[in-house]
Order: C-alpha cells, then sequence, then structure tokens
C-alpha cells in the first residue's frame, strides 16, 4: 500500500489494472437509476394510485358517527319549561384495549361511583363494547377524559331534566336512556319530540379518538317542542293540596283534575303517590301510576246529577218534582238498597243536594235501560277518551241489554259502574257548558274554539247546576267545599269499594264541582282513595281539597268574584294558602 | 455509460479535473475547504430528519406510559444524538487518512466483538425479539450501525493491500467472503437481516470497485441470490415479510399491515401532502412510523415533493461521495477514494433499501434511513462517515494544492 500512497506523476499501472475507471460509474448509475426507480415509484402511489390507497385508508379510519338531536322540550301553557335535555356523557369501554393499572382502575372506578371489583369484571368481558357508567355530567366526564385511559371512550349524550320535579311527574313521564319516552306526555308525543340525529363522517386515530372532522352528512334535526295545556301554577296548587290531603287522612292514593270549561284544556293533573323524574330510583309501580287516566274506580253519588239530568231532559221529572224516599230503603227483586239517612219527601233537586240513593234510583228506573244506557254513553263513560295517553283507561260501563233492576238502580248513583278521575271532569263538563260536550285536551288549544257536541239542554244544565250548588249550602252534604269570593258547585261520593265482588268498609271519597257557579271556568274532580280514619265522605275529605284548588285556581287565572269576600269557616281554615 | 461520466462530469468539474494534468492546467484559484454541495445536503437531511422525527413521532410519545407521555421525547433525545453526532464527526474529521487505514483491521475485530458482545444473553438488550444493543448506562449502543461504517473502512484497506490478486478467487476473493460470511452469521443471529444486507453490499461493492474478477462478481452475486432464497425459504418470519411486501392488501391486517399503511400514507400525501403534522397513519396506525417508516409520514405529510426532495438529497449526497472517491483515486489515493465510494454506497444502498421498502418496491426489513430516521448508534455512525468523506475530500484539496496529508 505504500507505494500506492502519496502524490506522482507518473503513470501508475496499478491504477488501469487495479481501479477501473468503469465500475464506480457503473456503481452510480445503478444508484441514481434506483432514484430514479423510486421517484417513479412515488409517483405512481402518490399521484395515479392515490385515489385507491385513500380508499383503503379510509377503510380504516374513516368513520360515520352520529350527531345527537336534541330532544324537544315541553312546555306549559305559559311557555314555562316542563322538561328540557341537557347535555351529558356516557363512559363506555373496549374491554380488549382497556388494560388499566389498579391504581387507574381505581381512580375511575372512584369517579363513576362504580365498585372497583364491578369494574374490572365489566373490563373483564368478552364483548367488545361495554357501557360503564351512563349519563354523566359534563364536569364529571371531563375528568374521566382527562386520565386519558386506554379503551375508554366517552359518548355525547343528552339527558332529560324535569325542572318540576315530582309536580308535574305523572302528566310528562320520563325517558329512558335511550332519550325515547317511556311514559306519559314523553310517550304520547315522542313522535314530536324526538328529533333527527345527523351523521358526520371523521377520522379517528387507532384508539378512538376523533381526530378530523371531514364532513357533515346531515345534520341533526332537533326535536320539537310540545306546548301543554298545563298551568304550572294550578299543577302546583293540586299537587300540594294532594299531597297534603294524602298526609292528612293517610289515604292509599289521590287524583285530582282541572279543566278549564272553556276550551277542554287540562289544567292540572296530578296524582299522589308520586315519585321523582330526576331521580328514577328504588322506583314502585304505585309511584308510577297515573291514577287519573289509567285507574278506574266506581264513581258513588258523583254519577247522582246525571241521572237526575236525564230526568229533566226527557221531561219526566223537574226541578221541583216531589220523589218519596220516605222509607230509606227500596226493595227491588231480591236486593235492597238505602239511603243513609231517613229523608222523608224530597224534590229532584234535593234528592241531589242531600245524595239520595232511592231518589236517583226511583228516576232512572222509570227508564228504559237502553236509554240511560245511551245517555251514559254519551257523556263519554265506559270508553277511553282518546287523550292519546299511553295506558288511558276506558272505565267498564255494561251493554244495556245484561242490565237487571237492581244494576240499573246501583248503576244511578255510581256503582256496578267504573270512571276514571278524567273521564268524571269530561263529563261535568256538560254541566259547565250548558250541555255541550267537548273533548279534553292536554296541549294548548290555539284559536278555533273545538265544536261541541250537544248532550242535553242549555236548561237542563242550568238547573243541575243550581243544584249542585246547593250540595256546598247548608243542608247538603259538601259545605266544606265552599270558598270565599266564588260561588261554587259540585257534587260528593262516597263509594264503597269492591273486594272480591264483596263491598267493603274502604271507601273512595270524591267531589267533582264547578266554578265560578255565575259563568263556569272551571271543572275539577278530586279522587281520594282510601282515606283512613273516621271522616271518609266525599264532602268532608274531597271537598276541601276541591275548595282549596278552585280558590288558588280562580285567582291564578284573574277569574273575576261572583260573590261576597266574606270570610267563610273554610276559608279562614285556608287563608294562609290563599296567596299562592 | 456516457450518461454517468456527463453526470459525475458535471459534479466533478469544480474539483478540479481528473488527472494531473489537469490539475497543472487550471489556475491558482484558492480552492473550497470543504465540499459545500455535501455538506448542505448532509445538513438538509439531518434537520429534515429531526423535524420529522418529531412530528411522526409527537402522537406515539404523548400517549404512550413508556416515555411518560412526554409528546418531544423523541425530539429531545434525537437532538442529543445529533449533537453527539457532530461532536463525533468533529473528532474524526481531525483523524488523517492514514491512521484510519492503519486502524481499520482493529476497528473492524472491535466491530466483530461487539457483535458477539451483543449476543450474550444479558449483555445484549432485546427489543421485540431481536437482541439488538448494548445498554450503556444512559444509552443504547447497537453495534450493527458501527459495524457497518467499519466494514466500509476495513474493506477498502483489504482491497488495497490485495490490489494484485483481484483477479484470484483464492487470494482476492475467499479470504473477504469468509469474513463477511462471519459477520452474516453474528447479524443474523441478533436478527439484523438489513444490516447484512448492508454490510454485504458495502464489502463487496468496495471489491468490485477494487476490481475484482467480474466473472468472479458474477458468480457471488448468483451465490449470494441463491443465499438469500434460501434464507427466506427456511425461515417462516422473513417468508411472511416477503409475502406480505408482494401482496399487501391480500391480508391487510396481518402481514401487510404495515407496508399497507405505509402505501395509504404515500396515497393520502397526493403532490403536495396533508401538510407537517396532519398525518393519520403516525396516530397508532404506522409502526414504527420514526423510524423504519419515516419516508412514509414525509409522503403523507408533504406530499410526492417531499419525497422526491429526500430522494434527490441522498442521490446529491452519493453523488458527491463518488466525485470524492474518484478525486482522491486519480490522485492515487486508492484507499481514501475506496473508503469514500464504499460511504456512498453504503448511504445509496441503505437509503434505497429504506425508501423502497416504504413505497413496497422491496420486502420489509428492518432499515432506517440513513440521517434521518430516530435512533442513536445510526445518526452517530452516519455523522462520522461524513466526516470521513470530508477528511478526504479535505486531504484531496491539500494535496492538489501542492501540500501533503
Amino acid at each position: 500500500m505504500k507505494r500506492a500512497r502519496g502524490v506522482t506523476f507518473n503513470h501508475n499501472p496499478l491504477l488501469d489494472k487495479g481501479l477501473p475507471v468503469w465500475r464506480p460509474r457503473f456503481v452510480l448509475l445503478a444508484l441514481l437509476g434506483c432514484s430514479i426507480a423510486l421517484v417513479g415509484r412515488a409517483a405512481y402511489l402518490q399521484g395515479v394510485n392515490d385515489d385507491f390507497l385513500q380508499a383503503k385508508g379510509a377503510s380504516r379510519y374513516a368513520r360515520v358517527i352520529d350527531v345527537p338531536a336534541t330532544r324537544g322540550r315541553i312546555m306549559d301553557r305559559n311557555g314555562d319549561v316542563l322538561a328540557v335535555s341537557t347535555p351529558v356523557k356516557s363512559v363506555w369501554a373496549i374491554p380488549e384495549d382497556a388494560r388499566l393499572q389498579p391504581a387507574q382502575a381505581r381512580r375511575l372506578a372512584e369517579l363513576l361511583d362504580l365498585d372497583v371489583r364491578e369494574l374490572n369484571r365489566k373490563l373483564a368481558s368478552e364483548k367488545e363494547f361495554t357501557y360503564l357508567k351512563r349519563q354523566l355530567p359534563p364536569e364529571l366526564a371531563e375528568r374521566v377524559a382527562a386520565l386519558k385511559l386506554p379503551g375508554i371512550h366517552l359518548q355525547q349524550e343528552y339527558r332529560r331534566y324535569y325542572p318540576g320535579g315530582e309536580v308535574t311527574a305523572h302528566v310528562l313521564g320520563f325517558t329512558g336512556v335511550d332519550d325515547h319516552g317511556q311514559e306519559g306526555i314523553e310517550l304520547a308525543f315522542d313522535g314530536e319530540l324526538v328529533g333527527k340525529p345527523g351523521s358526520r363522517r371523521v377520522i379517528k386515530d387507532r384508539r378512538g379518538h376523533i381526530v378530523e372532522d371531514v364532513e357533515s352528512i346531515r345534520l341533526p334535526q332537533e326535536g320539537g317542542d310540545v306546548t301543554l295545556s298545563i298551568d304550572s301554577k294550578i299543577q302546583y296548587l293540586a299537587y300540594s293540596a294532594l299531597r297534603d290531603v294524602v298526609k292528612k287522612y293517610k289515604a292509599q292514593a289521590a287524583s285530582a283534575v282541572v279543566l278549564d270549561a272553556r276550551t277542554g284544556e287540562v289544567l292540572a293533573l296530578v296524582n299522589n303517590p308520586v315519585f321523582n323524574p330526576n331521580n328514577r330510583e328504588r322506583l314502585t309501580g304505585a309511584q308510577l301510576r297515573n291514577r287519573a287516566l289509567t285507574d278506574t274506580y266506581e264513581p258513588g253519588s258523583t254519577m247522582k246529577p246525571f241521572t237526575a239530568a236525564m230526568g229533566l231532559e226527557k221531561g219526566k221529572y223537574r226541578f221541583n218534582t216531589v220523589i218519596d224516599t220516605s222509607a230509606g230503603r227500596m226493595t227491588i227483586g231480591n236486593a235492597t238498597i238505602s239511603d243513609s239517612h231517613k229523608h222523608g219527601m224530597l224534590t229532584v233537586a234535593e234528592v241531589i243536594q242531600k245524595s239520595s240513593n232511592i231518589g236517583v234510583a226511583k228516576i232512572a228506573l222509570s227508564f228504559p235501560p237502553e236509554e240511560m244506557w245511551s245517555f251514559f254513553d254519551k257523556l263519554g263513560f265506559g270508553a277511553p277518551l282518546g287523550l292519546g295517553f299511553p295506558g288511558e283507561a276506558g272505565g267498564r260501563l255494561r251493554p244495556a241489554k245484561t242490565w237487571r233492576p237492581i244494576e240499573q238502580a246501583t248503576m244511578s248513583y255510581g256503582h256496578g259502574l267504573s270512571v276514571t278521575v278524567m273521564q268524571m271532569a269530561h263529563a261535568y263538563l256538560a254541566f259547565a257548558r250548558d250541555g255541550e260536550l267537548i273533548p279534553v285536551s292536554l296541549t294548548k288549544q290555539s284559536g278555533t274554539p273545538v265544536a261541541g257536541r250537544r248532550v242535553f239542554s242549555a236548561q237542563t244544565a242550568r238547573e243541575i247546576r243550581a243544584m249542585l250548588e246547593m250540595v256546598v249550602q247548608p243542608g247538603g252534604t259538601a259545605p266544606a267545599a265552599q270558598i270565599s269570593g266564588y260561588r261554587v258547585g259540585g257534587k260528593t261520593g262516597t263509594a264503597q269499594k269492591l273486594d272480591g265482588g264483596r263491598y267493603t268498609r274502604r271507601y273512595v271519597a270524591s267531589f267533582v264541582g264547578l266554578a265560578p257557579m255565575s259563568d263556569p271556568r272551571l271543572v275539577i274532580a278530586v279522587m281520594v282513595d282510601e282515606p283512613s280514619g273516621k271522616e271518609y265522605y266525599g264532602g268532608q275529605v274531597a271537598g276541601p281539597v276541591f275548595g282549596q284548588i278552585a280558590s288558588g285556581a280562580l285567582r291564578a287565572l284573574g277569574v273575576a268574584p261572583d260573590a261576597p269576600l266574606v270570610p267563610l269557616q273554610v276559608a279562614q281554615q285556608e287563608a294562609p294558602r290563599e296567596h299562592m | 455509460m456516457k450518461l454517468a461520466s456527463a453526470l459525475t462530469g458535471l459534479f466533478a468539474s469544480r474539483g478540479g479535473g481528473g488527472t494531473a494534468a489537469a490539475r497543472l492546467r487550471q489556475p491558482a484559484t484558492p480552492a473550497a475547504e470543504l465540499d459545500m454541495v455535501l455538506i448542505w445536503a448532509a445538513l438538509a437531511l439531518l434537520l429534515f430528519g429531526l423535524v420529522m422525527v418529531y412530528s411522526s413521532s409527537i402522537a406515539m410519545a404523548e400517549g404512550s406510559r413508556f416515555t411518560g407521555h412526554q409528546s418531544t421525547y423523541f425530539l429531545v433525545r434525537h437532538s442529543i444524538f445529533l449533537g453527539i453526532g457532530m461532536v463525533a464527526g468533529t473528532l474524526a474529521f481531525q483523524v488523517p487518512m492514514r491512521s484510519w487505514q492503519e486502524a481499520a483491521p482493529w476497528l473492524f475485530i472491535v466491530g466483530v466483538v461487539l457483535l458477539v458482545v451483543v449476543l450474550i444473553p444479558h449483555l445484549g438488550r432485546e427489543v421485540n425479539g431481536a437482541r439488538r444493543w448494548l445498554p450503556l448506562g444512559i444509552i443504547n449502543l447497537q453495534p450493527s450501525e458501527l459495524m457497518k461504517l467499519f466494514a466500509a473502512l476495513y474493506a477498502a484497506d483489504y482491497t488495497v493491500r490485495k490490489l494484485p490478486y483481484m483477479s484470484s478467487f483464492k487470494r482476492g476473493f475467499l479470504p473477504m467472503a469468509a469474513v463477511i460470511i462471519g459477520v452474516g452469521f453474528l447479524l443474523i443471529k441478533e436478527p439484523d437481516f438489513g444490516a447484512f444486507v448492508v454490510i454485504t453490499a458495502i464489502a463487496f461493492g468496495i471489491l468490485f470497485l477494487g476490481g475484482i474478477n467480474v466473472r468472479l462478481f458474477v458468480m457471488l452475486a448468483v451465490v449470494a441470490a441463491v443465499g438469500f432464497v434460501l434464507l427466506i425459504t427456511f425461515s417462516e418470519y422473513r417468508r411472511q415479510r416477503i409475502l406480505g411486501f408482494m401482496d399487501p392488501w391480500q391480508d391487510a391486517f396481518g402481514k401487510g399491515y404495515q407496508l399497507s399503511h405505509a402505501l395509504i400514507a404515500f396515497g393520502r400525501g397526493e403532490w403536495f401532502g396533508v401538510g407537517l403534522g396532519a398525518s393519520v397513519e403516525k396516530l397508532f396506525y404506522l409502526p414504527e412510523a420514526h423510524t423504519d417508516f419515516l419516508l412514509a409520514v414525509i409522503a403523507e405529510e408533504l406530499g410526492f415533493v417531499g419525497v422526491v426532495t429526500v430522494v434527490v438529497l441522498f442521490a446529491l449526497l452519493v453523488q458527491r461521495a463518488f466525485a470524492i472517491g474518484r478525486q482522491a483515486i486519480s490522485l492515487e489515493r486508492f484507499y481514501s477514494g475506496l473508503v469514500a465510494q464504499g460511504l456512498g454506497l453504503w448511504m445509496g444502498v441503505q437509503s434505497f433499501i429504506n425508501m423502497g421498502v416504504n413505497m413496497g418496491l422491496l420486502p420489509t426489513k428492518g432499515l432506517t434511513l440513513p440521517l434521518m430516521s430516530f435512533g442513536g448508534s445510526g445518526i452517530v455512525a452516519n455523522c462520522i462517515a461524513l466526516a470521513i468523506l470530508l477528511r478526504i475530500d479535505w486531504e484531496n484539496r491539500q494535496i492538489m494544492r501542492g501540500g501533503r496529508t
């Protein structure tokens, strides 16, 4: 090698022999050829075959995701929000990817309020997808996201929130975790409320995070709002009145319905027991039932005004027609019916005022069953009202040809048939509206008044109203239903409950009334199931509830008083509530 | 061949022609001390590499417990390696080629020893089934990267020593073949098939440039080809890689997973790329995005333009290495000339294989992109190689000015 080092100007034979000049040129050319091949290949991949490759790529990380639509709000007639969807996040996991350290699992379980073992069991499952916790508040979800755990993901959802809580629980019902209605208005109007989810194309990294929003395929269609006929103030009045009466009489349950007599709109609909729609853990069936619509009961004496109306309408009886009830008992076939007191000779008006069973039975028996059935049927008994409310009951009104005389007699005072509280309130609309019946509505009515259907004459209606007013006056069964400032009227009901075909010593106390009597604006039906204790008469138990609701509701609606503001006994008792 | 001479001639002209006579004719203008084209090309590759290593590793570093969720984990380390590489290169530049030649056999022996040590359990560190690293306190040394450099230095020395026997099979070819087979055995044990290919290419490339009998060389090429085929046939692992390369879409989620994602990255990049930092493939889809598949990320983020830039920079680098080598040979500094061309061959072959793998032209094997990919030993070895190239060029210029080295 030493001979090769250094500079020499002599020709070295080794140069020609050992290091031929063409070889480096050949190697360099080969390498440059490779470079050209690379450029050519890159041009093919990036300029020619790019569509194919992009499609392959898209199939791996482009995903179409749903953009949830917001469920519409439910509002009361004055625009107060009764149900609204708030954004929440659900935490889900791909168990295969979620390999958590024990400390991580503990931290996550703590945030999700889960047992660590429960969490680990979920993460050990064979499933490809599992929910760890649904509907987490946004701030908690943020903290879960901040943990950056592998395989743990969040999903945007909406949770339904009901500002009214228990007060509107039964009317509104609720939605399930899938944001669809399961009960009440939420179910009945699900079609209007639910939006159409939109969809977007996104790019996700291999861990499932969205890294790029490519395009919107379809915009979400927000759900529509539903405006109910409910008036929040009256609803609350009715709610608190029922709560108090159930507590006071240790009753099993109670329901109340307030209708606007001019439009048929439901201003209030409450039941007790009730539930908190915002926290539905440990829910019982008894709490869930919207009794006013789904439960039927034997209405008892609140049916009597209809029997009397039939008598007046057909001309067989007049307001002052005298009926002999002096025996206090009446035998029909091999059965005997009786009054609680012996009343002697009573006019039709007094029969209603004093609630004589024998009086109305005599009126009823002067008609063929078909005529009586037809009259009750026109009033909406025996079939659902068609409010569109889920589980709405129709009650029972047997076909007329199966009626025996004793049955016809007992039906005249509300036994042997069954109704819902809503049906009862609806039927009383006919008295309030001068004999015309209109359908009831849970949604706010606008513009054109609904066409009514005449059931009996205005004259009959006016006469019955006079009788109903007598009920709350001295000598009637429900003086406790009176209120200060307004003339009211109604009918009490105290029905023995049936158990296995026999009447028991348990009662349903009810009161259905109108107010104000000069120009009826409200129909209020109150039903208290099994008040326990000495007081169980409709006039004692349900009457004051009617008064309490009517008094507050009339003031809330700004209805002009039609009676002097005398401090009545009842009004004095209820004075602290009147400002509500 | 005309094209080659035209290309090399174009670049070589500034160096002062090829022959002593031409050099005498040239006016005595002060020549540049260093080959600026080489320096700029190398610096561009190093810095471009740094940016792309950061871009391709950021998501992976942030998402990994192993890196402590630091997004700059690989950026910081790569920067440190570049710093070490610069220092090592500056030191290497001080060493005369005469000393490199004298040290070459010893360096080669050191390299072989390291390759043996790395195979010893507990001494060598195993990652993903390959025992390639020697833990040295805070850094890991990858002997195979150093071996590429040592192989070039040694093969040049060998060739120069054996110049008179270049046509002899027994005295010229066989000893080198024996050495390479030995080294190859150690590399395949690791396994580091890529390094084996590169070192074989360097060694026999230098032998070829040194004038070994062409018929012998063709025979060698045939033997090598047969050997590779046999290796591939009898190794399930390598056959799978081959199959994945032939049609990555056939088993796109198994054998062809890595390549299919690399190809998708190219396709997504189109002509001008999706923009720096905007790669989707680097988001955990493409394995080894910051090492073996860095070019795929470049292709996706900077498109065809970015890829061509890299190819052209490497072509420039290789061309300069060969030009410097030719210059040295024309100055009758055969060792320096063969080393320069051997280093050029190394850069050229390794970058071509890496890029070819990224584009699906060649079967997948673990080879990084020289000067660019993440990897401490590789970057330092590349920097030293560049320093030696510059040293050869510098010595050439000294001689042309009448100085001595």
